[in-house]
Parts: C-alpha cells; sequence; structure tokens
C-alpha cells in the first residue's frame, strides 16, 4: 500500500529519539471540542427523546415538548400494555429475540472457528482459491439471498420454524475471515508440530491447545453474530409469518403497522417503550464488552 | 506424524455444508429461476413457462425497477461520501488527544450501530412525523414552518440521515482504532522530520487509514444496495414510493405481485451490481489513486 515508502523512510531515524515523552496534550482544542459535542448530541438525540417519550400516553406525546419530560407520567401503564396485549406476546418476542441470536452467535463461533483453523493451520490443495471465492461472497447483498431462500426453505419445509431464522445465519463468511486472521495472529504452528509428537490427535489439539489461544476472536466473532441476527429483519420478515414465532424487530414493526390503521386505540408510546427494550441488551452488552467491539472490522483493516 | 490429507476437510464441511445450502444453491437456484416467466394460456391460471432471459430484458426497461437504482444512486453518491467524511474527521480529532472524555464521545458516538435499523427507523419515523417532531415543535415556537419529513420529495434524504445516524459511529470505531494500531515512533519520527498538525494528517495519518478507508467504502457501498428496513418502517407513516430503493421495490414484487421469478431475476441483478462496483472501486484504489 502506499504508506510503505513513508515508513521505510521515517522509522530509523526515531532509534535515537524515542525514548522523549510523547508530546500529546491533554485537552481537545475549542472547535474540536465543538465538533465531538455536536455530534455527540446527534447521536444521543433520538435515544433522549425516547427517555422522554416512555413517560407519556398518545395525549401527551401530541400536546407537550418531545424533548422533555412530562407530567403525570404514564410509564407504568405504557409497561402494563407492553407486558399483557395480546396476551403478553411481547415476552414471547423478547424469548424469541435472545433464541434466535443466541443460537446464531453459539453455532456461527463454532462453525467459523473450525473452518477458519482449516484455512489457517493446514496447507491443502485448492485453499487459497476456495479462502478467495467465499470471502468474494461478502459482496453479493444478504437480501438478494433472502428471496431464493424462502422458496427453498418453503420447498424443505422449513419455514414458520426457529430453524428457519438461525440455520440461514450460522453461515458468515466475514466471521471466518475474522477468525482465520485471529488463528494466523495468535496460534503458534510450532504448537501443532510439538503436540503431536506428544501423540495428541488433531481434535484435540484444536480444542485444547488452540481454541484457549483465540478467545478474544471467539468473543468479537460471537458478538457480531448476535448483533447481526438480533437486527436482523429481512430474513424473519419472509421466514415466518407466525407472530409467536416473531423476534422482536418484526413483531413491533408489525404492531407499528397495526396501530394506525386498525381503528384501534394508538399505542405509540407503548412500541417506544418497546423499542427500548430491544435495544437495552445490545447496549448492555456494548457497555459491558466493549473492547472486543471495536476489534473486528479494524483487525481486518490493518491485515487487509 | 503427518495428519491424514482429510483432517482440515473434515475441520470444514460444516462451514462448506453450510455455505453450500444457504449462499451457493439461494444464488444458483435464482438464477435458475429467473429463466421463467408466468405465461397464461386461455383462461387457465398462469403458468411458469421457459422465458430464456425475457426477464432481464424487462428489468432493463422496467421504469420502476431503473428509478429505484437511480434512487440508490443518488443516495450513495451523497451520503457514502458524507459519511466517510463525518467519520474520519472525527477519527482524527479523537485520535489527536488522549483526554477523559475520550471514552464518553466513544461511546456516544458508537451507540446508534446497536440499535437495529428497524427500531432505527421506527424512531425517527417519529422524530419525523409532522405532528410530533420535535423539530417542527421547536421550528414552531420559533415562527417557523412546520416540515413534513415524510414527503415524497424529501423521503430519500430522511432515510439517508438514518443510516448516517447509525453507521458513522461505527466507521469512525474502525478508522479510530486503525489509527491506535500505528506504532507511536512513527509519529515521533514525522514530528522530528517537521511534520506536524495537518501536515502529519494529510502524509502520515491518512495514508495509514488508506485499507480502512477502503474497507469501510465497501462495506457501505454493500449496505447501501441492501437499504430496505428504514424505508419498510416508514411506509405506513407517510407516503414512500414503492421503490425507493431496489430492495423495497424486489419485495412487493415477490410478496404484492406473486411474481417470484421476476423478483429472484432482480436479486440476481442486484447482487451483480453490487458485486461489480465494490471490485471496481477495490481495482482503482489498487491502481494507486491516492485517496
Amino acid at each position: 500500500m502506499t504508506a510503505q515508502p513513508v515508513a521505510e523512510r521515517t522509522v530509523p531515524v526515531t532509534t535515537e529519539r524515542s525514548r522523549a515523552p510523547k508530546p500529546r496534550r491533554e485537552r481537545f482544542a475549542g472547535w474540536q471540542l465543538a465538533v465531538l459535542g455536536l455530534f455527540a448530541v446527534y447521536s444521543l438525540l433520538p435515544l433522549w427523546w425516547v427517555l422522554a417519550t416512555i413517560f407519556k400516553d398518545n395525549g401527551q406525546l401530541f400536546s407537550t415538548f418531545g424533548l422533555w419530560f412530562s407530567a403525570p407520567s404514564h410509564l407504568a401503564e405504557n409497561m402494563h400494555v407492553l407486558l399483557t396485549r395480546q396476551d403478553g406476546i411481547f415476552g414471547r418476542w423478547l424469548l424469541n429475540s435472545f433464541i434466535y441470536s443466541g443460537a446464531t452467535a453459539l453455532g456461527g463461533v463454532i462453525v467459523s472457528a473450525m473452518a477458519g483453523y482449516a484455512f489457517s493451520a493446514y496447507n491443502f490443495r485448492g485453499r487459497d482459491s476456495m479462502f478467495t471465492l467465499i470471502l468474494m461472497t461478502i459482496m453479493v447483498p444478504g437480501t438478494a439471498l433472502v428471496l431464493p431462500l424462502f422458496l427453498m426453505m418453503q420447498k424443505m419445509g422449513l419455514l414458520n420454524t426457529y430453524w428457519a431464522v438461525i440455520l440461514p445465519g450460522l453461515v458468515n463468511p466475514f466471521g471466518l475471515y475474522l477468525m482465520r486472521l485471529f488463528w494466523d495472529a495468535g496460534f503458534p504452528k510450532e504448537l501443532m508440530e510439538a503436540a503431536r509428537i506428544d501423540g495428541a490427535g488433531e481434535w484435540t489439539i484444536f480444542q485444547r491447545l488452540g481454541l484457549p489461544l483465540v478467545r478474544g476472536g471467539l468473543v468479537t466473532v460471537g458478538l457480531f453474530s448476535f448483533v447481526a441476527a438480533w437486527n436482523n429483519f429481512f430474513l424473519p420478515l419472509v421466514a415466518v409469518s407466525r407472530d409467536n414465532l416473531f423476534p422482536l424487530t418484526l413483531g413491533l414493526s408489525v404492531w407499528n403497522q397495526t396501530s394506525s390503521s386498525s381503528g384501534q386505540e394508538p399505542i405509540y408510546t407503548v412500541i417506544v417503550l418497546g423499542a427500548l427494550v430491544s435495544i437495552l441488551p445490545l447496549i448492555i452488552a456494548f457497555l459491558a464488552l466493549g473492547r472486543y467491539w471495536t476489534g473486528g472490522l479494524a483487525n481486518g483493516a490493518v491485515k487487509g | 506424524m503427518k495428519p491424514s490429507p482429510a483432517v482440515p476437510w473434515l475441520f470444514l464441511s460444516p462451514f462448506l455444508a453450510l455455505f453450500t445450502l444457504f449462499y451457493l444453491a439461494p444464488v444458483g437456484y435464482a438464477g435458475y429461476l429467473s429463466l421463467f416467466i408466468k405465461k397464461r394460456a386461455g383462461f387457465g391460471p398462469a403458468k411458469d413457462v421457459f422465458g430464456g432471459f425475457a426477464n432481464y430484458a424487462r428489468a432493463f426497461q422496467d421504469q420502476d425497477f431503473l428509478g429505484s437504482l437511480g434512487n440508490i444512486l443518488k443516495f450513495g453518491v451523497v451520503q457514502v461520501p458524507l459519511m466517510m467524511l463525518i467519520a474520519t474527521a472525527l477519527a482524527l480529532i479523537l485520535d489527536s488527544h488522549k483526554g477523559r472524555l475520550q471514552g464518553v464521545f466513544r461511546t456516544a458516538f458508537y451507540l446508534p450501530y446497536t440499535i437495529p435499523s428497524v427500531i432505527a427507523g421506527l424512531l425517527w419515523g417519529y422524530l419525523y412525523a409532522k405532528n410530533v417532531s420535535p423539530f417542527n415543535q421547536i421550528s414552531a415556537a420559533l415562527g417557523g414552518v412546520k416540515t413534513d419529513f415524510l414527503d415524497s420529495s424529501l423521503i430519500l434524504w430522511s432515510i439517508a440521515n438514518i443510516v448516517t445516524w447509525t453507521w458513522t459511529g461505527y466507521n469512525m470505531i474502525t478508522l479510530y482504532a486503525a489509527l491506535q494500531n500505528v506504532p507511536t515512533d512513527l509519529y515521533e519520527a514525522a514530528r522530528i522530520d517537521g511534520a506536524d498538525g495537518w501536515k502529519l494528517t494529510r502524509f502520515i495519518k491518512l495514508p495509514l487509514l488508506k485499507p480502512s478507508l477502503l474497507l469501510v467504502l465497501i462495506f457501505s457501498i454493500i449496505g447501501t444496495m441492501q437499504v430496505f428496513a428504514e424505508p419498510f418502517v416508514l411506509r405506513p407513516l407517510g407516503y414512500v414510493p414503492d421503490n425507493i430503493t431496489p430492495n423495497t421495490y424486489l419485495y412487493l414484487v415477490a410478496s404484492r405481485d406473486g411474481n417470484f421469478s421476476y423478483a429472484a431475476t432482480l436479486a440476481i441483478l442486484l447482487a451483480g451490481f453490487t458485486f461489480l462496483s465494490s471490485v471496481a472501486f477495490l481495482r482503482f484504489t489498487r491502481r494507486g489513486g491516492e485517496l
């Protein structure tokens, strides 16, 4: 890449002076703070609106200022409607989302870890051309696959089952790519030779020796699969039509459609509360596992 | 002891089986389906008969489909560079100092990515709705006019705003992480050579960011071609044209018109366009085009 010549030219100069303390200022300049602050407001504004809205009823939604709170609070009432509407189906949707995302993440990690290991640790005929072929499919938009998938699953009798949403998510070319990078970087191949001399089988080497060394990769790929599955909309939209199989995204979008058209009392603020509940798990996962979130794409870019 | 040559294939087998079933087979099946057309013989129900490339010929004359491609092209040409520009600027600013506020800003910028696009579309739908929108409330309080963000003339840009809101922080983190991976020695050396501030950014940081920028660009192109959930949830709230994006049009051709073979044709074309534009950008930048 074009960065290379710059690095070659400048690196040698550093040896004599690299011990000098880094002259990095601790504070942002005023204009920088303004830019950062402005964008932070933009990023957080819809979430702030959500926090103000979950306390309102529909009347207050239209009559009070959207970005501020208003009394009296209707949070308890909204929560009650959310949890009891249609015999409490919202709880079922929440559970479904956890099942879809959990199974996709767990299965996807195992599949990607094994395949990434094969590409990284072994040399076999056709390895490089097959890896390239798989990588190229990253550029095929997933949504282009959904329609033929629907027709295929219809023939296989998979529609309206949990499998219809889980199975297609298990195979993730980008997850495989990431996993291979982690294997390349974290698993020294000399370990394999040594273990073989000690009489360890190939599966034992992978499972006992290899997997613990790429733990960070497993978490990163698992997290990305989980988020992708949690956010998936197009696939469940076509693959399941029975509402007790809906994930949260699909369920809330159906409520959003029907609540404004079917002549019932609209439940806008209840839907907003449902939206907040549906994003909380990911926000918590993000805050708890923050360091793994940045690993994904960045690693790919540096190596690529 | 040398392992049997079958071992790597055993490790690969779960991935390859699923990959064949859920990636290659659908593409092949869509290709096969796209060769059939619906034909009505006499008064009987429509039958699928072999039509060669008739569906492809139809797609290239289908004003709705071409319109959807035009929309997404307009969208991509404006939204992708704008988002990359903001993400790069934010990453460079965050990288220029180490302060306590850093983590706060990073978290704030990244949060929108954790929100599913359907939910993002739903929330922004309320923020756009003429009589609920706080922007309109503020505007009205200041004596201004109320804007209908869901009007057909604005809807494409309202969707672009949702996509920008969701993805800018995510891309920013990617670029920021790439900057943080640069050995600080390199910056030291550049400073000693007299490069600072803008020069450091222009001649050291931006070239180093190039592979990451390329990755962000490719993923943004792929993402742009796939925009679906946001317009889909905005449909009941306002006037959203059927062909606002290729995916919404494709979905309606399949679900409303029941014309699966034509929808499969559109899926193949869409995948082809995405693939070609990604490859074209890769080629273009590999050939030494400076960023």
